[in-house]
C-alpha cells in the first residue's frame, strides 16, 4: 500500500510526529494504520466504504474545523497533521465508549467474544475506567436465529451496521436490516426475505462484539485455547486463504486470511464451516483388509504389503489409477509417479471436465498462454468491463468469485448470465440468457460466428490468423444469432449485442464451469470459448480472461501434476496414452487404486466396482467405492498436513499442518512412499518440499517453485516470474504455435 | 391587531385561493410566465439579489445555493422542496401547502427553471395528510393548465413534479436523509462530501430547499429582487413567517419583515403571554435552538440578533414559556423528542439521548441526584460536535441553555425532590 504505484499520486502527512506517504484517495484511519498507530473503530471495515456511524475513530487535525474528526471518514492531504492522542481525542473515545457500555452487558467472562472483543480491548485501551451510567440496561430474550447457522444476541450489538452492510452491499443479498430507530435500533430479518446468505459466516467474522455468533463455534472454546494456523481453504478452487483455529484436535472454526488477490478477505459459508469432514467421529483410524468378504482391520505394514502383492500381480495394462482433486500437489504428483515409474502405467485419471489435447498447455511453453485454465486473474475480475458466465454459477460452485463479480459490478462492469439452470446472480445481471441444458457450446460458437461475420475480430492472434478466417467462419455458418435465437427462445438481436460487447469491451472475462463441458452438446465448449477469448483479443489482455472455472480446491492441481491419461506432469504429451476414467470404470482394468477419490458416485452402476480383481482405497471415510475395496487405508485431511494447493487461476499456495494428524491415518504421501518402497522405487522423501522440490526440477510448467516463494500468500504462476502480478500473460498472440485454428473444429 | 406583512403568504385570506383559477386571477403564475421568458441565469441572478436565505433552517443563501451545482455531470440535476416540517414549534410550510398549494407549486416550477432541473420531488413529512392533499391536487391542476409538465405554456420547457409522503421521521428533514428515504431506503444522514449540490438524488445533482424558501421565490420573480431585498435588515433580507406557540394567547403563524422585535410578534400579534403572565423563557427557532430568557424580550428577529444573544434564529418556531412552566418538565419532553427521533445511526445520539431522558426524567420525578446536573452537562459535551449530524448537538441545546439559565429549578428538583413551579409544585403543596 506504501508503495508508490504509476497512477496514484503520493501524499505526505504527519501522524502523532511520524511522517507517512500514501497514495492519494486514502483515509487516515489506513495511513496511521500503515504507520503502525492504532486508531480505534466499529463501522469502519477497509473493504466497505466509510460510514462514519460509530463515532469511535476520532482524530484531530491541524487547521480543520470542528474538531475533534472522524479518521475513516477523512481522506489525507498534502502535508496534513493528524493527532491520535490529544486530550479532546481521548475524552471524545471516552465518551463513545461510555456511550456504547450503557447499554451493553459487563459479562465478558460469559461472553462467547470474550478474549477477542473490539469493545472489551478498546474498553481497555481507550475507554474511561469506570461507567457513570447507574440505570438499567436492556434485556432481550437470547440468542435469537438470523439464520440457520448465525445467532443473535441483540443486547451486545453496537449498531455498527457492519453485518448489513456487508450482506446489502458487498454481497447484495436480502436478510439482514436495521430495525427500529434510535435507542431501540436493532439489527434484524427481513420480514420478506430470510437470510439464507452462503456468505452469512462473514457477518460473524466482522462483528467487532459478541452479537453475532456462529452456532457451529458458540461456547465451544475460549478464543485463548485457540491454535492459529495459516492456511487454505479446502472448499473449492478459489483457494481462499484461511486460519484454521484448532483447540486440541479439533477444528473449531476458519477465519478469513485476507488475501487481496484471491479472497479479497472474504470466506463462503460452504468452505467455512465445511470442516466437519475433520472432526467426524467415523473417519478411518485403522487400515482394512478384505478377508473372507468382510473388510477387517489390520496393520499398516499387512495393509501395505497387500497393495504392494496385489498390484505386483497385475500387469501395466490391467492396472489403473483415479486421483483426487482434494489432494495436495505434492501427492498427486506421486500418486502419477507411482503408477508411471512403478507400475509402468497410463492409466491416470481423475473426475473432470472436457477438454480437447490437455498436452496443448504445454505446446505453448512455460510463457505462452495456457488454454484450459481461465487465462486472466481473479483480481483482475475487478475492472473487467464485460463478465459472461456461460454454464457457470460461481455463487454454488466458486462462491468466493460471486462477491468478486460483485465488486465488478460496483466498479462498472457488466454481467450477462447464460445458463440453462437459475441462479442467484442472475437478480442483478444486466442481461440473463435460459437457454437449454447442454447449449453453451453453440451459443459460444454463435458469438464467435458473428465477430466473424461482422468483423469484429482484433489482436494479434486475429491479425496473424486472418487468412484463415473465412474459412472458419464457413464452418460456424450453421450458427447463426437467427437460429440458435429459434432454437433457445432468444433474440437474435441479443446475442448479436453481446457478441459486439465482447469485441468491443475494455476486458471480458468469459467463463464457464468445468463441469459443464461434460453435459452433452458441450463436448467442445472449451475450444469454442477459447476461440472465442481469441478472435476478440480476451485472453491476454488486462482485466479479460477466458476459461474454465475449476471445481475443487486442487482440481487444476491434479491436472498440472499429470493425473491424465494422455500427459505427464505439465502436459508433456505422451507417445501412447492410457485409459481415461470411463474407460478404466467400464472395466478397462482388473486393478484399480483410488486416491482420495469416490468414483461409485458417479457410476450408474457401482456394484460393477464388486468385479474388479483389485481395489485399493485411500481415503478418510469408507466411502461408498470403499465399501468394494480389497484394502482401505486411512488417510488424512488437508488440516492435518503439508503440502500445496493450485487454484483456478493457477496461483499455487501452502497447506500447513494445524493439528496433529488422527492417530493411526496416514497422509496420502506416506502411503505412497510406503507402497513405493515395497515396489521397489527407494523413495527417499522426508517431507512434502522434498516432493515439491522435485516437482520444481523435474515439471518445466512449474520450474522454480520453492515452498519458500509460496510464503503467506502462494506463489503465482509463472513462478520464475514471466507473468504479471496483473494478469497479462507476456507472450500474448502466441496461442496456439503455427498461426492455425487447430480446436476442435 | 397589527397587520403582517404579506408576500409568501400573499393572498393567503381570499376564499379558494387554494384554486388554480382563483390563484390565477390575483396574478398566480404570472411570475412561472415571466421567469420562462428570462434566461435561468437571470433567475437565479434575481433571486441571488433578493438576499434570501433558506427557511429551513441554517439560512444558507439560496441563489448562492443554487450556483454550486455541479455542472457538466453524466446524470440529471433534481431539485427537492423539503416540506418535512417535524420541528417542534414550527408549523408555517403546512400552512402554506394546505392553503397557498399553487404558490409551492408555481415557486417550485421557477426554481426548478432556473437549476436547469428537469425533476422536482416534493417531499411532505407523512403526517401532514391535508398538505398533500392538497399539493397533490394543485400539482393536478397545473399539469392539466399546461402549467407543469411538458411544454410548459407552450415554451417547450419540461419540467415534472412528483410528490412524495414521508413516512413519519423527523431525521428525513435533514437534506440527505430525506434523499435516502425518498430513494426508498432508511432515512439514514449520508456522509458529506459529496454534498446534495455535487451528488444528491440518485446520484445526480440535486438543490434542495425548504418549503418556505421556494414558496417566496415566485414574489421575488413577480416584484424583483431588489425589492424583496429592501425589506428585513441588512443581512437578513425579506420577511419570514414566525410560528408563535406555547403559551400566548393566539398561538399562529405570522408574517412579517425580518428584525421584527421578540416582543411585538409575542405581545402585538400572538395576543401576549396566557393569562397576563410572566415570560419566562423563549425558544426562538424550533426545539433545537437554545432558549433564552426574558431579559432578550426585546431582541429584533434576524439571524444576526438572535445569533448574538446567544440562540439561533433557525426555522423561526417561536416557543413561549410562561413563569409558571418547569423547565426540567419542559426540557424532558423536549429531549424525548429527540431520543424518539435520533435515527440510531450513529452513537453519540442514539445512546446519548437515552441516557438524558433517563436522567431528566428521574429528575422532574425526584429521584436526581446532585451530580445529575453536571452528568447530563457533560453528556451533552459528548454529543455535540460528536454526532454525525446536527440532530444530536439540537438534542443538546435545550439542556445546555437552560441549565445555564436555569440552574436553581435544577438544583430545587435535587434537593426538593418536586418541581419549583407550575403544576408539579402544586400537587406537591397539595399533598403536604
Ligand atoms: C435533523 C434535521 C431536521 C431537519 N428538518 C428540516 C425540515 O423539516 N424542513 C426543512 O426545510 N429543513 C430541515 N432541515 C434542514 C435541511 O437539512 C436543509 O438544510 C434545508 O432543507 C435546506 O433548505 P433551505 O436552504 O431552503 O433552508 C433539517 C435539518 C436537520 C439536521
Ligand atoms: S450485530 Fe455485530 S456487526 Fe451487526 S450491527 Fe451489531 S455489532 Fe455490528
Ligand atoms: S446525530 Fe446520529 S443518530 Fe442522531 S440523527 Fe444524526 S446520525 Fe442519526
Ligand atoms: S470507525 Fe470511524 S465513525 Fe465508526
Amino acid at each position: 500500500m506504501s508503495q508508490p504505484t504509476n497512477d496514484v499520486p503520493m501524499v505526505n502527512l504527519t501522524i502523532d510526529g511520524r511522517q507517512v506517504t500514501v497514495p492519494k484517495g486514502t483515509v487516515v484511519w489506513k495511513a496511521a494504520q500503515l504507520a503502525g498507530i492504532e486508531i480505534p473503530i466499529y463501522c469502519y471495515h477497509p473493504k466497505m466504504p466509510p460510514l462514519g456511524a460509530c463515532r469511535m475513530c476520532f482524530v484531530e487535525i491541524e487547521k480543520m474545523p470542528k474538531p475533534p474528526q472522524t479518521s475513516c471518514t477523512t481522506e489525507v492531504t498534502e502535508g496534513m497533521v493528524v493527532h491520535t492522542d490529544t486530550e479532546l481525542v481521548k475524552k471524545a473515545r471516552q465518551g463513545t465508549l461510555e456511550f456504547l457500555l450503557i447499554n451493553h452487558p459487563l459479562d465478558c467472562p460469559i461472553c462467547d467474544k470474550g478474549g477477542e472483543c473490539e469493545l472489551q480491548d478498546f474498553t481497555l485501551r481507550y475507554g474511561p475506567g469506570a461507567s457513570r451510567f447507574d440505570l438499567k440496561k436492556r434485556h432481550f430474550q437470547k440468542p435469537i436465529p438470523v439464520s440457520e447457522n448465525v445467532l443473535l444476541d441483540r443486547e451486545r450489538c453496537i449498531a455498527c451496521q457492519r453485518c448489513v452492510r456487508f450482506t446489502q452491499d458487498i454481497a447484495r443479498e436480502p436478510g439482514l436490516i436495521m430495525e427500529e430507530r434510535g435507542f431501540r435500533t436493532m439489527v434484524g430479518v427481513d420480514p420478506n426475505a430470510p437470510f439464507d446468505s452462503i456468505f452469512s459466516g462473514n457477518t460473524v467474522e466482522m462483528c467487532p462484539v459478541g452479537a453475532l455468533t456462529a452456532k457451529s463455534y458458540r461456547f465451544m472454546t475460549r478464543p485463548w485455547e485457540l491454535r492459529r494456523t495459516p492456511s487454505v481453504c479446502p472448499g473449492c478452487a478459489v483457494g481462499c486463504n484461511v486460519r484454521v483455529d484448532v483447540r486440541v484436535d479439533r477444528v473449531l472454526r476458519l477465519m478469513s486470511r485476507t488475501n487481496d488477490a484471491i479472497d479479497d478477505g472474504w470466506l463462503c459459508d460452504r468452505g467455512r464451516w465445511g470442516y466437519a469432514a475433520v472432526n467426524d467421529p467415523d473417519r478411518l483410524r485403522v487400515p482394512l483388509v478384505r478377508k473372507n468378504g468382510e473388510l477387517r482391520e489390520v496393520t499398516w505394514d499387512e495393509a501395505l504389503d497387500a497393495v504392494a502383492q496385489r498390484l505386483r500381480t497385475l500387469s501395466p495394462a490391467q492396472i489403473g489409477g483415479i486421483g483426487s482433486t482434494h489432494t495436495t500437489n505434492e501427492e498427486a504428483y506421486l500418486f502419477q509417479k507411482i503408477l508411471r515409474d512403478g507400475l509402468k502405467t497410463n492409466n491416470i485419471d481423475h473426475f473432470h471436465g472436457v477438454f480437447p489435447a490437455a498436452s496443448m498447455n504445454a505446446s505453448s511453453g512455460a510463457t505462452g498462454a495456457m488454454p484450459w485454465v481461465f487465462t486472466g486473474t481473479i483480481a483482475g475480475l475487478d475492472h473487467a468491463q464485460e463478465i459472461i458466465l456461460l454454464g457457470a454459477d460461481p455463487y454454488q460452485q466458486q462462491p468466493v468469485l460471486d462477491l468478486r463479480i460483485k465488486k465488478a459490478l460496483r466498479n462498472g462492469a457488466r454481467l450477462t448470465v447464460i445458463s440453462a439452470e437459475p441462479s442467484r446472480i442472475d437478480r442483478i445481471a444486466h442481461r440473463v440468457m435460459r437457454i437449454k441444458s447442454g447449449g453453451e457450446a453453440a451459443i459460444a460458437r454463435t458469438l464467435t460466428q458473428v465477430v466473424v461475420a461482422e468483423h469484429l475480430w482484433r489482436g494479434t492472434f486475429a491479425e496473424v490468423n486472418e487468412t484463415q478466417l473465412a474459412r472458419y467462419g464457413e464452418r460456424l455458418k450453421d450458427y447463426t444469432p437467427e437460429r440458435i435465437a429459434i432454437a433457445f427462445g432468444l433474440e437474435a438481436e441479443d446475442l448479436r449485442t453481446v457478441a459486439r460487447t465482447i469485441a468491443g469491451a475494455h476486458g471480458a472475462v468469459i467463463v464457464y464451469d468445468e463441469m459443464t463441458t461434460r453435459t452433452t452438446g458441450n463436448e467442445t465448449l472449451a475450444a469454442d470459448v477459447l476461440d472465442l477469448g481469441l478472435l476478440t483479443d480476451n485472453v491476454t489482455q488486462p482485466n479479460a480472461g477466458v476459461g474454465p472455472l475449476f471445481s475443487d480446491a486442487n482440481s487444476l492441481g491434479a491436472r498440472d501434476m499429470g493425473v491424465l491419461p494422455d500427459v505427464a506432469p505439465g502436459y508433456r504429451a505422451l507417445a501412447k496414452p492410457g485409459l481415461d476414467y470411463a474407460a478404466m470404470l467400464g472395466g478397462g482394468v482388473r486393478g484399480l487404486w483410488v486416491m482420495g477419490a469416490d468414483p461409485a458416485r458417479h457410476m450408474s452402476d457401482p456394484a460393477a466396482l464388486a468385479k474388479l480383481e483389485t481395489l485399493v482405497v485411500q481415503d478418510m471415510r469408507l466411502t461408498a467405492t470403499a465399501q468394494y475395496a480389497h484394502v482401505v487405508l486411512p488417510a488424512l485431511s488437508y488440516a492435518e498436513k503439508t503440502g500445496s494447493f493450485t487454484n483456478l487461476e493457477r496461483c499455487v499456495q501452502a497447506v500447513r499442518r494445524a493439528m496433529p494428524p488422527l492417530p493411526g491415518a496416514r497422509a496420502d504421501w506416506e502411503i505412497l512412499r510406503a507402497v513405493g518402497n515395497r515396489l521397489g522405487l527407494n523413495w527417499t522423501y522426508r517431507s512434502p518440499s522434498d516432493i515439491t522440490k522435485e516437482i520444481a526440477t523435474s515439471v518445466p510448467l512449474y520450474a522454480d517453485l520453492t515452498r519458500e516463494a509460496l510464503g503467506s500468500q502462494g506463489q503465482r504462476w509463472n513462478f520464475a516470474g514471466g507473468r504479471e502480478a496483473d494478469g497479462v500473460l507476456s507472450d500474448g498472440g502466441q496461442l496456439p504455435a503455427n498461426g492455425s485454428l487447430p480446436l476442435s473444429h | 391587531m397589527a397587520e403582517q406583512m404579506r408576500v409568501v403568504t400573499k393572498d393567503i385570506e381570499i376564499p379558494g385561493i387554494d384554486t388554480l383559477a382563483v390563484y390565477q386571477a390575483h396574478g398566480g403564475y404570472a411570475a412561472l410566465r415571466k421567469a420562462l421568458a428570462m434566461e435561468p441565469v437571470a433567475v437565479m441572478e434575481e433571486v441571488k439579489i433578493s438576499g434570501l436565505r433558506g427557511r429551513g433552517g441554517a439560512g444558507f443563501p439560496t441563489g448562492m445555493k443554487w450556483s454550486f451545482l455541479a455542472k457538466g455531470s453524466s446524470k440529471p440535476t433534481y431539485l427537492a422542496c423539503n416540506a418535512d416540517e417535524s420541528e417542534p414549534g414550527t408549523f408555517k410550510d403546512r400552512m402554506i401547502m394546505e392553503r397557498l398549494p399553487h404558490r409551492l407549486v408555481e415557486g417550485v416550477l421557477i426554481s426548478a427553471y432556473a437549476t436547469g432541473t428537469k425533476t422536482a420531488f416534493i417531499y411532505i413529512r407523512g403526517e401532514l395528510k391535508q398538505a398533500a392533499r392538497q399539493v397533490g391536487r394543485a400539482i393536478q391542476e397545473a399539469y392539466d393548465a399546461g402549467l407543469a409538465g411538458k411544454n410548459i405554456m407552450g415554451t417547450g420547457i419540461d419540467i415534472d413534479i412528483i410528490l412524495h409522503r414521508g413516512a413519519g421521521a423527523y431525521i428525513c428533514g435533514e437534506e440527505t436523509a430525506l434523499m435516502e428515504s425518498l430513494e426508498g431506503k432508511r432515512g439514514y444522514p449520508r456522509l458529506k462530501p459529496p454534498f446534495p449540490a455535487a451528488a444528491g438524488i440518485y446520484g445526480g445533482p440535486t438543490v434542495i430547499n425548504n418549503c418556505e424558501t421556494l414558496s417566496t421565490v415566485p414574489l421575488i420573480l413577480a416584484n424583483g429582487g431588489a425589492w424583496y431585498a429592501g425589506i428585513g435588515t441588512e443581512k437578513s433580507k425579506g420577511t419570514r413567517i414566525f410560528c408563535v406557540s406555547g403559551h400566548v394567547n393566539k398561538p399562529g403563524n405570522y408574517e412579517l419583515p425580518m428584525g421584527t422585535p421578540l416582543r411585538t410578534i409575542i405581545d402585538d400579534y400572538a395576543g401576549g403571554v396566557l393569562g397576563g403572565k410572566r415570560v419566562k423563557a423563549i425558544i426562538p427557532g424550533g426545539s433545537s435552538t437554545p432558549m433564552l430568557d426574558a431579559s432578550k424580550l426585546d431582541i429584533p428577529m434576524d439571524y444576526e440578533s438572535v445569533a448574538a444573544a446567544g440562540s439561533m434564529l433557525g426555522a423561526a418556531g417561536v416557543i413561549v414559556l410562561d413563569e409558571d412552566t418547569c423547565i426540567v418538565g419542559a426540557v424532558l419532553r423536549m429531549t424525548e423528542f429527540y431520543r424518539d427521533e435520533s435515527c440510531g445511526k450513529c452513537t453519540p445520539c442514539r445512546e446519548g439521548t437515552y441516557w438524558l431522558v433517563e436522567l431528566l426524567e428521574r429528575l422532574e420525578h425526584g429521584g436526581g441526584r446532585g451530580s445529575d446536573i453536571a452528568l447530563l452537562r457533560d453528556i451533552c459535551d459528548n454529543i455535540s460536535g460528536k454526532s454525525f449530524c446536527p440532530l444530536g448537538d439540537a438534542a443538546t441545546s435545550s439542556i445546555i441553555s437552560s441549565i445555564k439559565l436555569f440552574a436553581d429549578e435544577y438544583l430545587y428538583h435535587v434537593t426538593q425532590g418536586r418541581c419549583l413551579v407550575g403544576e408539579g409544585a402544586r400537587q406537591a403543596i397539595a399533598a403536604h
